[in-house]
């Protein structure tokens, strides 16, 4: 599989040989592929999205993948895709020396955040490194916005929380600080982001899923889901906003 | 337009090379205009070949006409020394002149090839012999298929002056070897090798020809190209940022205006703006391979 330039840009300055690495939020895995080529001992990648598990399983242990993250035999010998909940995480106190979050404090609310960052920091051995890779909020005059916001709204009414929150770089640094981490370094990722056709129709069926939950007889659902997709549609792509990557560091 | 030094051959290349295929698709009327336009944005290093039909014949008017202001590159798909004398010869008179500044190895895709060439009666003694004439100046390879092929011949060629090969964000996003042309480009600049980048305009493979006749493919390209004024300007100014000495206009006529105008206005892009059209492109398909395989 291949694995995505921002991921190897955000490890490529971490110490990811022979450290054993939590991946929080396996996504699609692709940040666990990344920390398998980097040399890591042990990855465990761990998300509470059943479907995620799967997709990180299938694509890390097809065979004929020649990313440079080993062979198939040897990948399954070094991860664990954990189906878990990142505020309870099946691992000891102190045992992991470098933790990722790629594109996972978007999908987590503000009422997650601490509990969140209270149990990567309880896992996490003296000297750990941590690599949170996610979005600054998005301009006033970006088209998109409109998109997030219908996913929002969904989101609240079905779930009484919202999809997606973009948290700056620095809030999230400053969350860390509270737990002990020590800052070590920002860089831009992709600026701007390329928000594809294929991201909004996905954002589209988020709206669409949402809405779903609610009863049948509600309007509001039906106008969100149509508007969705009505968004999508009209804005096609936008290039828009910054991915960054903050790095930190507890002190051993 | 910016000019960068083309390796170690002592030659400013403007960053666009053009094309000279696209030449095939007009008439001599047409094509002469279209060399003139090149000519006015500032041009100075042409690419052609053999086998762009008659392309040749076509440029060879205006050619003769500015050749000084003209750095011409010309190539050979023979492998072997009779043949690729006596298709430089050729080229030559087609041409209608008595020199080429650079020569190349035209579409290298087998190591058995590259034995051939370097071996004894190879088309390289020929090449170096009519660079003792004086009838062609560097020597050069393109390549359209394996990294690691260039890379051997870097090896194994010692008077290489330039590589041509495939960079674009759909290859730029793919790991495994068979993409790895960023090896190719770090190994290039530590030889002082100069980098024309071709496909920087690919989008994707065209549909099945049963789905898409040839003939009604709306560009003449193998591949399907990007066709928006900023969409050329991205894929111009990331194939000029990756570090590409000079990059080749594309093989259809009504889209070397448009690439021109992207490499008169270039501009290069930061880290994160490559990622970004990286990222983009990163789920489409590599146009490269199903080309190569024709």
């Amino acid at each position: 599989m291949d694995i995505p330039k921002t991921v190897t840009t955000a490890l490529e300055d971490r110490p990811v040989e022979d450290a054993v690495c939590l991946e929080a939020g396996a996504g699609a895995g692709n940040t666990t592929a990344g920390l398998l080529a980097g040399g890591a001992a042990r990855v465990y990648a761990v998300t509470n999205d059943r479907e995620h598990a799967h997709t990180t399983v299938d694509r890390l242990f097809a065979d004929g993948d020649d990313s440079g993250s080993g062979r198939a035999d040897d990948r399954r010998g070094r991860v664990a895709v954990l189906e878990a909940d990142l505020r309870q995480i099946p691992l000891p106190d102190d045992s992991v020396d470098l933790i990722t979050a790629h594109g996972l404090f978007n999908v987590l609310s503000p009422a997650d955040l601490e509990a969140v960052a209270e149990e990567l920091t309880r896992v996490a051995a003296p000297g750990c490194h941590l690599v949170v890779d996610d979005y600054e909020p998005l301009p006033d005059g970006a088209a998109v916005r409109k998109l997030f916001a219908l996913e929002n709204a969904a989101a609240e009414l079905a779930a009484g929380r919202p999809a997606l929150t973009f948290y700056p770089a620095a809030v999230l640094r400053r969350l860390f600080a509270g737990y002990g981490w020590e800052f070590d370094r920002r860089r831009t990722l992709l600026e701007p982001v390329p928000w594809t056709d294929k991201h909004l129709a996905a954002h589209a069926a988020v709206v669409r899923e949402q809405t779903e939950r609610l009863p049948d007889s509600s309007e509001t659902g039906k106008i969100l889901g149509e508007r969705a997709d009505q968004l999508a549609d009209s804005i096609g792509s936008e290039s828009v906003g910054e991915m960054y990557s903050v790095a930190m560091r507890l002190p051993t | 337009m910016e000019t960068r030094p083309l390796g170690d051959t002592g030659h400013e290349s403007t960053v666009a090379t053009f094309g000279a295929i696209a030449l095939n698709w007009l008439e001599q009327a047409g094509a002469n205009q279209m060399v003139e336009q090149v000519l006015d944005y500032g041009v100075n290093h042409f690419d052609v070949a053999p086998t762009y039909g008659d392309a040749e014949l076509k440029l060879g008017p205006k050619l003769r006409q500015h050749r000084e202001e003209i750095y011409l590159g010309c190539k050979t798909q023979e492998r072997e020394y009779e043949g690729a004398r006596r298709k430089l010869e050729r080229s030559l008179d087609r041409l209608g002149i008595d020199h080429i500044d650079l020569y190349q190895i035209h579409g290298l895709e087998y190591e058995h090839e590259l034995e051939t060439i370097t071996g004894e009666g190879g088309a390289l003694e020929a090449f170096r012999d009519a660079r003792d004439e004086g009838l062609i100046g560097d020597i050069g390879l393109t390549s359209h298929g394996n990294p690691q092929l260039i890379l051997d011949a870097i090896d194994r060629i010692d008077d290489l002056s330039t590589v041509m090969f495939p960079l674009n964000p759909v290859v730029a996003g793919k790991d495994g070897d068979e993409y790895d042309y960023e090896a190719v480009l770090e190994r290039a600049e530590e030889e002082g090798i100069g980098t024309l980048g071709i496909k920087a305009f690919a989008k994707g493979s065209w549909p099945p020809t049963d789905e898409l006749p040839e003939d009604d493919r709306p560009y003449a390209n193998w591949y399907e190209p990007v066709d928006r004024p900023d969409e050329i300007r991205e894929r111009f100014d990331f194939a000029a940022s990756q570090g590409l000495t000079t990059v080749v206009t594309p093989g259809d006529p009504k889209l070397v205006a448009m690439v021109l105008d992207a490499a008169d206005r270039y501009e290069e892009l930061s880290e994160s703006e490559q990622r970004s059209l990286i990222e983009q492109a990163r789920h489409d398909e590599s146009p490269v391979p199903e080309q190569l395989h024709h």
